[in-house]
């Protein structure tokens, strides 16, 4: 439950981006820094025996979430000059790099990563984690519907459906456009630094290539035109791997049917990626107005 | 400085540069044609080292579904390496067919094919490691038997021992490199392809036949991303089914780098960065993973178009 709640919440935060047109791939990176945030706070910064209080969670969820907003500024302006597969590109690399710094540095622990984060909830499945990620989940998805509906999100809108005439009709791309890159990185390194606290452990796996694939089919699966889209498509996807194991343990079954139900999650999403993009482009919830195929542009 | 060393590891660099190079025109040759970045290409690179290791009677372990699966016979290297590469090719054209031309039809936007490929690479990433588990596969050292291990390039009391394998590499590679040069720059074909890239339906009006030119070009690519694989699978090992995947994104680096779409380009980025990553000093040696990502993210933002690339013009 906890990590379907998490998941959607990522899953909004490459929404935000795409909003205005841009695909990043670069949530992982800033949920790893998130979740590395809140891992060194806790374990090495602050020490409190017992459980571990919930408003400092919460500080070091803004802190997280701050601090990935201004590195996302600081990346996003040059970055954001460049388009489509260029940006696309940019932001692979940025995964990569804070993931060989996180294998490397010293504070990071390097391959192990960082352990016994402390929890503040005794439990053992951590359920209460929902009153935490479940009220982030809805201020997430009521913010990014209320942004759809003011100035600055049909700003992001135009954008994507055209850049040019965005421009043209005096929108700042760039400013727009960094505007919703920086509001996922915040949103991403929040969801870090309270998956840190979920999961107990931290380590450099958090953020990997296949991380950045996993939310991608989130959105791309739920659908890209609209906020209720991704979070569907997270919550489905993270609950999909406990339904095939079930279903894989019914028996009767092959062996290679059942290893594939079990293990292949990740096959599982790469196909629906592409059946996805090949037949439902749009998303399997698309948006309520048709949208107009965009004009080709090269 | 030692000289040794620096002529030790400047054919390091060249020679891990060359198979950069080689990996990357794969990339450049689909770019150039459909203006769209392939991500299967690794997944391909990853099969073709596979294929080749399973044609020369190499046996999986018992992790995957093929557990202990081993052909009843054994190919000599060098066949096993031509046929391992065809067969990498015939998969390229497979994924062409399934998740390219689709898009391609239906005039999609290039990021949604970057997407689809990204799907295709995880699907055939992971199938591999489905069907014969995660273990690192050796080349058995017999393969270039008739070869010694190492050539000494210096003299008997300062011995510069080179390995025999980074010599085939940096002469494969050579080859091949100025065969597609020679191809896309001298032949019919290249200029059909060239025509393709131009405009494509205008091609097919001049009686141009596009998908099966497309078609070629995607076999051309994934047989030279197979025999990338396998040249270096032999030089290290294969790591996994992931190790493609790692390479594919150095390979991106080598791209942009060189600029987009440009053959000579990708060469010159794969050399570079190459020999980045040799000449990394070995205090820092934790971070040489980072260097093409760095160079990619600078070059990015300093010179989009890359070093020999044409700069991009926006259209309406």
């Amino acid at each position: 439950m906890v990590a379907m709640v998490l998941a959607a919440t990522l899953a909004l935060s490459l929404y935000l981006p795409l909003m205005s047109g841009q695909l990043s791939l670069a949530t992982p990176g800033f949920y790893a820094i998130g979740g590395y945030v809140a891992a060194i706070l806790s374990t090495k910064v602050i020490h409190v025996t017992g459980p571990y209080p919930i408003p400092l969670i919460l500080g070091e969820m803004i802190l997280a979430g701050a601090g990935c907003g201004v590195l996302a500024v600081l990346i996003g302006v040059p970055a954001l000059r460049l388009r489509g597969v260029y940006l696309a590109l940019a932001t692979i690399a940025f995964v990569e790099i804070v993931r060989v710094l996180s294998l490397t540095v010293e504070f990071t622990g390097g391959a192990i990563g960082i352990f016994n984060i402390p929890q503040p909830f005794v439990t053992a499945n951590g359920i209460e984690y929902l009153l935490i990620a479940l009220p982030m989940l809805i201020c997430a998805a009521l913010f990014v519907y209320r942004l759809e509906r003011i100035g600055v999100g049909r700003a992001l809108v135009a954008i994507r459906e055209d850049e040019l005439a965005a421009d043209a009709v005096g929108i700042n791309p760039t400013r727009y456009k960094v505007l919703s890159f920086a509001m996922g990185a915040m949103l991403a390194g929040a969801v870090g630094a309270l998956s840190a606290h979920f999961l107990n452990t931290w380590n450099a796996r958090q953020g990997t290539f296949d991380a950045s694939i996993a939310v991608l089919a989130f959105v791309l699966i739920g659908g890209s035109r609209s906020f209720v889209g991704p979070i569907v498509g997270a919550m489905v996807l993270t609950a999909l791997p406990e339904g095939l194991r079930a279903v894989a343990g019914i028996g009767e079954l092959p062996v290679w049917l059942a290893t594939l139900l079990r293990d292949g999650r990740v096959i599982i999403y790469g196909l629906l990626i592409v059946i996805c993009t090949l037949n439902f482009p749009q998303g399997l919830i698309a948006p309520r107005q048709p949208v107009r195929k965009a004009v080709k542009s090269s | 400085m030692d000289i040794g060393l620096t002529f030790q590891q400047l054919l390091n660099g060249l020679s891990i540069g060359c198979v950069y190079a080689i990996f990357a025109l794969g990339y450049t040759l689909i770019f150039s044609i459909l203006r769209i970045i392939n991500f299967a290409h690794a997944s391909v690179f990853t099969l073709g080292a596979y294929f080749t290791y399973f044609l020369i009677g190499g046996k999986f372990g018992f992790n995957g579904l093929l557990s202990n699966g081993q052909l009843p016979f054994a190919l000599p290297f060098l066949i096993a390496l031509v046929v391992g590469a065809v067969l990498a090719g015939l998969v390229s054209m497979a994924i062409e067919q399934l998740a390219f031309k689709p898009l391609r039809n239906r005039g999609a936007d290039p990021l949604l094919t970057l997407v689809s490929s990204l799907g295709v690479a995880i699907v055939v990433v992971n199938v591999i490691q489905y069907l014969v588990g995660a273990e690192i596969y050796a080349f058995p050292s017999s393969v270039l038997s008739g070869l010694p291990a190492a050539v000494n390039f210096g003299n008997a009391d300062r011995a510069i021992p080179i390995r025999t394998i980074q010599i085939v590499i940096l002469a494969v590679s050579v080859v091949i490199m100025i065969g597609l040069t020679l191809l896309v720059e001298r032949t019919r074909t290249g200029k059909a392809l060239k025509a393709i890239a131009e405009d494509a339906t205008v091609a097919g009006l001049l009686g141009i036949n596009a998908d099966r030119l497309i078609m070629a070009t995607f076999f051309l690519s994934g047989f030279v991303g197979g025999l990338a694989g396998t040249l270096v699978g032999l030089s290290v090992s294969i790591a996994g089914p992931y190790f493609g995947i790692a390479f594919g994104l150095k390979g991106l680096a080598v791209i942009v780098l060189g600029g987009l779409g440009s053959i000579p380009g990708s060469i010159l980025g794969g050399l570079l960065i190459g020999l980045a990553e040799a000449f990394v000093p070995s205090s820092a040696i934790a971070i040489k993973e980072a260097v093409p990502f760095a160079i990619l993210f600078l070059v990015l933002i300093v010179r989009p178009q890359g070093l020999m690339g044409r700069s991009l013009v926006q259209k309406v």
